[in-house]
């Protein structure tokens, strides 16, 4: 083997092999760091409400400037909401229905107030909200209530509030620590209650709780008060669906539309990610072509040295295998080093992402590493059948 | 293999042409193992191809080469590498040696392949044939005398049923063919072999039992 070498490593282009390489190892590195970077930052376009199916819509009536120097009504009356239901697209609708007294909340952290606020209620019925209904209840006598507040209210206190108090930074794991005492007030009574987040929402802009709690302190705190609903949730077959739009905009009401946007956002992003990963592909396919230039190149130089070891007796295969070798463990070094440079720059961007982002965690290594390995074995694959074809041309006296 | 038969063989090229009068081509032609031939050609008469077509390098003829009861076309790369490595052997006019491996590397690269010859015997060989101090010298600094004297240890590290060689002494001096020509016939015999040699004039001075004219 050592002889074989000596006499196949002539005419060996060290100039060739390093422009592969490099353009090998950029192409990887462009593959491999579209798709982690997909990975890693796909979450923070696409968290869903783990306590709010997709099919979901929230509907509301627009305010308008003169609406609302007017006083026009933004509650949904008994016939509209008949109306609406009578729609072949939904499947289920519910009505927000509001706390009507006086709530007064203190959040505080490890028992430290530090925001007090006047606040509210509202429920939607239960089976709207997919929270393990263990959690998600209230009866009469608990000493608590669960709550699921807006995503951008944690954003508003971490970047609005904790930076400038120097207080700490709260994730959505550590949600569970935020103590808020609720007091409520109506009919001449007074009441305090702990309330225990159990979630984040993006897609409800109010502060959820159960239906029982808001029955409940309702006919307590306001006991005459009636009003009708001026937000609804709709379960609908299809959210695709053209002809929700088209009512809705009739009709002039408002459909809550985050989630399209998250929806654009992703889609854009994936976007970007597959045109990068193709320019990186491309990166690739060229570098693997100079690749087999030069390999062609190299067995063409050395035809009559391959001829000669064939005549002497050696096979094909043992002829091909220095070339092979050289080939495949070019590729390895290429695969190993574009795995090593992802690896610095997924933990610098990492950094940067998790401090405006500091609830996400990063998406799995494992499709790009499983991409990369796919890439190695068949360029690899290629690699070797050239060579090997090239050998069987000489073996044949075609060359 | 016991023989190598020739059967109505004619290269390509000389197909048109009618007054062929060859021992060897168009007609039957056996050789057998143990055997000692000597193949005489005048230049052109096809010499080289005849080698080339037995080796299996070259496939441009009609007729029929037969290994015993195999026909050489049917041979598929893995049987011809069985072949060249443990029952066939030849030296090549050209000698195909590697310019760029010493002497000695050019012997190894060979038996490294067949593990054949212990390096004692290889080193006797040199010494015999006169090129001892040119074990580490590169081929391409050595005489074509100096060169066929080296492909013939290479042609002999390996086990074979028939050594052909061709034009093996063309630059070498009586005494060198003659050493040569010694090696060459005590490998043969000890190996039981059949040996077919070319020439086109000189040729080494052995028992032949058979000569045939191209």
């Amino acid at each position: 083997m050592k002889l074989i070498w000596k006499l196949l490593r002539q005419h060996i282009s060290v100039l060739q092999l390093v422009g592969f390489f490099f353009a090998n190892l950029l192409g990887m590195l462009i593959v491999l760091l579209s798709i982690q970077f997909y990975n890693d930052v796909k979450p923070a376009f696409s968290q869903e409400d783990g306590f709010m199916k997709n099919d979901y819509l929230v509907v509301s009536k627009s305010i308008t400037t003169i609406g609302g120097l007017t006083g026009s009504n933004t509650e949904f009356s008994e016939e509209e909401i008949k109306d609406i239901e009578a729609q072949g697209f939904v499947k289920k609708l519910g009505a927000f229905t509001p706390s009507q007294y006086t709530v007064v909340g203190a959040f505080g952290i490890q028992g430290v107030a530090s925001i007090s606020t006047e606040m509210f209620f509202e429920s939607v019925p239960d089976e709207f909200v997919d929270v393990d209904k263990s959690v998600w209840g209230f009866e009469e006598g608990d000493r608590s209530v669960p709550i699921v507040l807006p995503r951008s209210y944690l954003a508003l206190y971490n970047f609005g509030f904790a930076s400038t108090k120097s207080l700490p930074k709260i994730s959505e794991d550590l949600a569970s620590s935020i103590d808020i005492t609720i007091v409520m007030r109506g009919a001449g009574l007074e009441e305090r209650i702990r309330g225990k987040v159990v979630g984040f929402s993006n897609r409800l802009n109010t502060i959820l709780a159960p239906e029982a709690f808001i029955q409940w302190s309702n006919a307590r705190f306001a006991p005459s008060g009636s009003k009708s609903p001026t937000r609804l949730i709709l379960q609908v077959y299809n959210p695709a669906d053209a002809h929700i739009v088209e009512y809705f905009q009739d009709k002039g009401y408002e459909i809550a539309d985050d989630k399209l946007d998250a929806g654009k956002t992703t889609f854009f992003l994936r976007l970007i990610s597959f045109i990068v990963m193709a320019i990186g592909l491309l990166i690739s396919a060229l570098s693997f072509y100079i690749l087999m230039l030069s390999i062609y190149l190299l067995v063409q130089k050395n035809t009559h040295k391959l001829q000669n070891l064939l005549l002497i007796g050696y096979s094909p295969s043992k002829v091909s295998l220095p070339y092979q070798l050289l080939t495949i463990g070019m590729n390895a070094m290429v695969l190993v080093l574009a795995l090593v440079l992802l690896f610095f720059m997924r933990g610098y961007y990492m950094d940067m992402l998790l401090s405006v982002f500091p609830e996400m965690d990063g998406g799995s290594v494992l499709p790009a590493l499983l991409i990369g390995l796919l890439l190695f074995a068949v360029v690899s694959i290629f690699n070797v059948m050239a060579v090997r074809n090239k050998v069987m041309a000489i073996w044949r006296n075609k060359q | 293999m016991e023989k190598i038969i020739l059967s109505n063989t004619l290269p390509v090229v000389f197909q048109h042409r009618s007054d062929i009068q060859s021992d060897v081509w168009k007609q039957q032609v056996c050789f057998e193992k143990g055997h000692l031939y000597l193949v005489q050609a005048n230049s052109g008469t096809g010499k080289s191809s005849m080698c080339s077509y037995i080796i299996g390098y070259r496939q441009d003829y009609t007729g029929d080469i037969l290994f015993d009861e195999r026909n050489a076309r049917t041979l598929k790369t893995s049987d011809w590498v069985a072949l060249r490595q443990r029952s066939l052997s030849h030296m090549f006019q050209e000698l195909r040696l590697f310019p760029e491996l010493t002497a000695l590397e050019n012997v190894q690269i060979k038996n490294q392949l067949t593990g054949f010859k212990s390096q004692e015997q290889i080193l006797r060989w040199f010494e015999a044939l006169g090129i001892a101090d040119k074990v580490d010298a590169k081929i391409g600094r050595m005489s074509f005398g100096q060169q066929q004297r080296v492909a013939m240890i290479r042609a002999l590290v390996q086990p074979f049923d028939f050594i052909l060689v061709d034009e093996p002494i063309s630059h070498l001096d009586e005494t060198n063919s003659r050493i040569m020509g010694e090696i060459m016939m005590e490998e043969a015999k000890s190996q039981g072999a059949g040996v077919i040699v070319t020439s086109i004039g000189k040729h080494i001075d052995l028992p032949y039992e058979k000569v045939l004219k191209l």
